[in-house]
């Protein structure tokens, strides 16, 4: 594609029949595979846990098998299990539309949105959670419930053995009063509960709250290794000249991502330092925000073709992973974040990543450590012009982010952290400092 | 002779890891003097959390302060004067909690009379206190002599050399580390054993740490430092 007469370039989401046929189904790697990633011992670790685990059953329930993070996790989290003798089972509830749009709804609010709830909205939570209890059984040793929507589920718990552990994926920081009333008595109700950042927790909860941080997988096609050939091959396609530095954000086009603010830092960056930015994401044709968000940047964008927006659909991880390491700086200048995945696929890249210090990311990017945390465009651009002419300490950044995603943010330790819950919970083992 | 290297030990040296979860704690602070409370009334796991097991998560940086109040200090209530007099309390001091706290506690309590503009300021960010449940376990390295002790070091994972050297200090109530302790007992090894707890814990990396305590015991083999204790 060339640029040079297509200032602020964008390149349209192809058609669903531009989708590539579907490749012969891959095994999925076992877990030996994932020793050449985080070394022998690790994975020798994670088989001893498991023996003190073997027989016990396992049922996570969500509320969708495809898309979004909570299923792209458990769709490498239950096979690995299972592989280890731990009987794991993933079951999805259902519901209509008027429950997704009231859960949606309850998920925006919770993190902080103006939202008044009606006794409707309730009755409709509570009905269709009902109805999901009704046609599922709970025999398992443990089950993990994730996020609010299969919350009520709880209901069913039995007496006895049985452990329930409600894992949440959201900012409950400051959730909206009327659906965390509504909510909190069922958590309450679970065993145990695991948060992604200390700061989503809630501190008068009456029970033990956990800390597991969300994981990538190092093997899966949006983060194994590409070769060199491959990377510029995605290059080549969308236009970008890997000669001169690439700035790259991805992510949907949603306002609280604030690509216009990273077109803005960009500008501001670029008097100093030539370099091209790469705004990639999806969504934007089926959410009609999106659609307008998109607007907005290539409008932003108009008239320069170092620009490259790209709307890429949903299959595209090759792409995702070839533009992350053609990066010479990774941005993710995020105005609210739930934990922010795509920050550690960079930093596991060794990329230097520029982050808005807000939800999860701090976490991740440690500032000055492991990347620069930044709170307005100005602290953006500066940083950017800052990495560019100080490429070695870009490269340390890079070196410390993926050292700090194998320690911490790999499914690897994903699965390590829920077997020693549930040795905690089934008081199989206890720790030796509690 | 034999050499100091085969010499049998008295007893093998079991090379053990530790797998870690993270609990949330109640406390939190916003503040310097709520952090001294917070230090007051937390649980012990959560001292042993915030000064011992930093050092394990960022295994990988040597920058930056090695406790994590320190370093909220410094980062969220830039209040360097305290991060610096939080960083100094050197946890090889210790062999058990309530010392470590106290100190912790003085340290605070001091800042807070002498800087009382300083106590009450809104940090940037809350600290949020957690603790940290630890699990043995096994590894199938085994030492009977010091040569098997070198090669076994050098598989290990980094979580096995925090286990051994950093955090046996206050779960043994030890004033020194495993390794030493069995160089000492095992193998009489008293000169290599001090070399190895003198390896400076705040400065190095976990991996640093492997490498300085495979270089000293290089050194014995090769007879530059334990010969005369053969």
């Amino acid at each position: 594609m060339n640029r040079k007469n297509n200032p602020g370039a964008t390149v349209a989401p192809p058609s669903e029949s531009a989708r590539p046929a579907r490749r012969a189904v891959r095994p999925q790697p076992r877990l030996d595979d994932y020793a050449a990633v985080v070394g022998p011992a690790e994975i020798d670790e994670l088989r001893y846990l498991a023996q003190q685990l073997r027989g016990r059953t396992v049922k996570m329930v969500n509320s969708t098998a495809v898309g979004g993070g909570v299923a792209e996790i458990l769709n490498r989290l239950v096979p690995l299990m299972n592989e280890l003798e731990i009987a794991t089972k993933w079951e999805v509830i259902t519901g209509g539309e008027d429950f997704f749009a009231v859960t949606k709804a309850f998920h925006n609010a919770l993190h902080g949105s103006p939202y008044e709830l009606t006794q409707e909205a309730s009755d409709v939570f509570l009905s269709y959670n009902e109805q999901n209890r009704q046609s599922m059984q709970f025999g398992e040793d443990l089950v993990v419930i994730h996020d609010p929507q299969p919350a009520g589920l709880v209901l069913s718990k039995p007496e006895g053995k049985a452990k329930w552990i409600w894992r949440c994926h959201i900012d409950l920081s400051h959730p909206h009063p009327g659906v965390w009333g509504l909510l909190r008595p069922l958590v309450e109700q679970y065993d145990a509960a695991i948060f992604s950042s200390p700061s989503f927790s809630r501190s008068q909860m009456g029970i033990p709250q956990y800390l597991f941080f969300p994981a990538i997988d190092p093997l899966a096609e949006k983060n194994k290794k590409l070769d060199d050939k491959k990377v510029q091959e995605v290059c080549d396609r969308f236009g970008i000249d890997r000669k001169r530095p690439i700035l790259t954000q991805i992510s949907r086009f949603d306002r609280l991502k604030d690509p216009v603010g990273v077109i803005r830092a960009y500008k501001m960056a670029k008097h100093y330092a030539d370099c091209q930015l790469v705004l990639a994401g999806g969504g934007a044709t089926d959410d009609p925000e999106g659609a307008q968000v998109l607007a907005e940047v290539k409008e932003a964008a108009a008239g320069d073709p170092d620009v490259i927006i790209l709307d890429l659909p949903p299959w595209s991880h090759v792409e995702i992973n070839a533009l992350q390491r053609a990066s010479t700086i990774v941005i993710q200048k995020s105005l609210r974040e739930g934990f922010g995945l795509t920050v550690s696929e960079a930093l596991w890249k060794g990329k230097p990543v520029i982050a808005g210090a807000v939800g999860g990311i701090p976490v991740q990017v440690i500032h000055k450590l492991t990347g620069m945390l930044v709170h307005s465009v100005e602290g953006c651009a500066y940083q950017i012009r800052y990495l560019l002419t100080h490429p070695d300490f870009a490269r340390q950044l890079g070196r410390n982010g993926r050292e700090h995603v194998r320690a911490n943010f790999l499914i690897t330790s994903n699965l390590k952290r829920y077997m020693l819950l549930y040795l905690i919970l089934l008081k199989i083992s206890s720790p030796l400092v509690s | 002779m034999i050499p100091v290297g085969q010499r049998a030990a008295r007893k093998p040296f079991q090379f053990r890891s530790a797998a870690h979860l993270l609990r949330i704690e109640p406390q939190r602070a916003t503040t310097v003097a709520e952090l001294l409370e917070g230090l007051r009334s937390c649980s012990d796991a959560s001292i042993f959390e915030h000064t011992f097991q930093t050092l394990r998560e960022h295994h990988f940086i040597t920058e930056g302060f090695s406790n994590d109040f320190a370093q909220w200090a410094l980062a969220a209530c830039n209040e360097a004067r305290l991060a610096e007099h939080l960083a100094a309390v050197d946890i090889r001091e210790f062999t058990e909690i309530a010392g470590l706290r106290q100190r912790l506690v003085s340290v605070m309590d001091e800042y807070v009379r002498t800087h009382p503009e300083a106590a009450g300021r809104t940090a940037f960010e809350p600290f949020y206190f957690a603790a940290s449940e630890l699990f043995v376990v096994p590894t199938p390295y085994q030492a009977h002599n010091l040569e098997e002790f070198a090669s076994s070091l050098e598989k290990v994972s980094v979580a096995s050399i925090h286990y051994h050297f950093v955090d046996a200090r206050l779960r043994l109530k030890l004033d020194s580390n495993n390794f030493s302790v069995w160089l000492e007992e095992a193998l009489d090894l008293g000169d290599l054993a001090q070399q190895i707890k003198r390896i400076d814990i705040y400065t190095l990396t976990l991996e640093g740490v492997r490498q300085r305590i495979l270089e000293a015991v290089q050194k014995a083999l090769n007879g530059a430092s334990g010969s005369k204790e053969a």
